[in-house]
């Protein structure tokens, strides 16, 4: 249903990614992941992904507000409002498939506006140069252009370099419709885990499952035949869409999740809604949130 | 223990410092043992990240200092009169005393703990009832329950229900007592389990009366021949 606000960012991490085990992995036999509803070679997952992700993009803005009602938006306010970063002291924020800044600039309002905190940085990262471009241009009306609060960089999410992203630095690590993309979910975690310092919050915002059997319904009606629809004649690509509503019907459901952020090494609350995650609009969308203890 | 319960453990040792507040639980990353001791304090994204945001961490903390009052119910120490008698289990007295003894570490904030017990959570159910008093009943239930398994009572059927009833009762009359005058409540709540036993005898006795008096009419009817 909903398409992620930055369909492409993830496309060249994909790709990065998939080289750098293809590699290491080419005796073994050929690992698969999903595509949609389709299983297909990992290595091959990236180029699919891209396709999708290069045919939506520039209609991105418009099909996530058409298909959404806009609601998106209230999803990520209610993210970072949540996150309610600045209240004791400035943090030191990762936005990862962060391309667009959506989260950044929130996050730094935020903190702006509730704790007048100029301290609290952002460091968006996402894999894809153009969506980062996008970021760029839409910091440059704001006030936080050209200061130390903001900076955009190229990395992948499953493999951030060592080199600029060190160990233990980041108090807080915030990935919203991002991590489905990706090939591996747990190398996006154990990536998040390193650079997150001792007592840092690792939160990520993501469709995830309706629970209420008469939502589900009437979400899968939508979801699988308007949706589609929307993208012809939107964008003028129903692949495309279906891919995406396909790809979040395959993100593992809360509880599943909340042990692969668990197996990462943090710590969440109870496995229930308002625990290790909290349900928006009846769990079309969910905020996963773990900590490193 | 996940990490989670474990901070949450630590967070109940310092109750008597910070009170039940989102600090105690912040805090408690520096009491961990050494080797994964954190060199500040959580952030508040964290402790609302693991324990709930706002005032629902610390109806989390509250929460787990009132299991940990439970489960203590479980170590009485038996009497000495129970210990003349050579009975195996700690009497109800006993445990309801230690149970207020466990009180007494954090009495200066169980009035506030209570408070943020009875206040639900979401705006629209303050609009519909501003006090909840479901936490309160259900705290003194557990308590009387817990009394009533520790000390061996086997009460059946409906004397099961009215045993748990009155001692619940009696138990939130104690503790209400304590918040108020805390050096007395002992005494009150000896009071107040004396006069539950004088009057369950005399329940007994009106039951015994009304069994003989039943018992006379149908006599009465019998042999008047009317059936």
């Amino acid at each position: 249903m909903f398409p992620a606000s930055r369909f492409c960012r993830q496309s060249v991490a994909l790709r990065r990614w998939s080289c750098r085990y293809a590699s290491t992995e080419s005796n073994a036999s050929p690992k698969t992941a999903s595509f949609g509803f389709k299983t297909v070679k990992e290595e091959e997952k990236e180029d699919l992904v891209k396709n999708v992700f290069d045919s939506v993009a520039t209609s991105y803005d418009l099909m996530n507000d058409a298909t959404s009602f806009g609601v998106h938006r209230l999803w990520k306010d209610e993210f970072v409002s949540s996150l309610n970063p600045g209240k004791k002291r400035p943090l030191k924020c990762i936005d990862v498939a962060g391309g667009t800044g959506d989260i950044a600039l929130r996050i730094l309002d935020h903190a702006r506006e509730k704790f007048a905190d100029r301290e609290t940085t952002v460091e968006v990262v996402d894999i894809n140069g153009q969506m980062l471009k996008e970021g760029f241009k839409r910091f440059k009306k704001t006030m936080y252009h050209n200061t130390p609060q903001v900076s955009f960089h190229e990395a992948n999410a499953q493999a951030l370099p060592e080199a600029h992203f060190r160990d233990n630095t980041y108090d807080l690590y915030t990935i919203a419709f991002g991590i489905r993309n990706c090939t591996s979910i747990p190398s996006v975690l154990e990536e998040a885990y390193r650079v997150l310092k001792p007592g840092g919050t690792f939160a990520c915002l993501e469709f995830s499952k309706v629970n209420n059997p008469l939502m589900s319904m009437l979400y899968d009606q939508y979801s699988f035949s308007v949706i589609p629809l929307l993208g012809t004649i939107l964008a003028g690509d129903r692949e495309s869409y279906q891919y995406l509503v396909e790809s979040i019907r395959k993100f593992p459901p809360q509880p599943e999740f909340a042990k692969m952020i668990r197996d990462a090494g943090f710590a969440t609350g109870k496995d229930e809604d308002g625990g290790a995650w909290v349900d928006l609009w009846g769990g079309i969308a969910c905020i996963h949130k773990g900590v490193k203890v | 223990m996940s990490s989670s319960a474990r901070l949450l453990k630590t967070a109940l040792s310092l109750i008597p410092t910070h009170g039940f507040t989102r600090a105690a639980l912040a805090e408690s990353v520096l009491a961990l043992p050494a080797s994964s001791q954190h060199t500040a304090p959580l952030s508040d994204t964290a402790v609302s990240a693991l324990f709930g945001e706002g005032d629902d961490a610390r109806r989390t903390l509250i929460n787990a200092w009132l299991a940990e009052g439970i489960s203590q119910m479980g170590n009485t120490p038996r009497s000495a009169r129970q210990l003349e008698q050579s009975s195996p289990r700690p009497s109800i007295g006993d445990i309801l005393h230690q149970r207020l003894r466990y009180n007494e570490q954090a009495l200066q904030y169980l009035p506030e703990a209570f408070a943020c017990l009875a206040t639900p959570s979401s705006a629209m159910s303050i609009m519909l009832t501003p006090l909840d008093p479901v936490p309160a009943v259900k705290h003194a239930v557990k308590i009387a329950d817990e009394a009533c398994y520790v000390s061996g009572d086997e009460s059946l059927q409906l004397s099961w229900y009215a045993r748990r009833a009155a001692l619940a009762g009696i138990y939130t009359a104690a503790e209400l007592h304590q918040l108020a005058s805390p050096q007395t409540a002992h005494a009150f709540l000896d009071s107040l389990l004396a006069s539950s036993s004088n009057l369950h005898h005399s329940v007994a006795e009106v039951g015994l009366f009304g069994g003989y008096v039943m018992k006379s009419w149908q006599g009465i009817i019998r042999s008047s021949g009317v059936f």
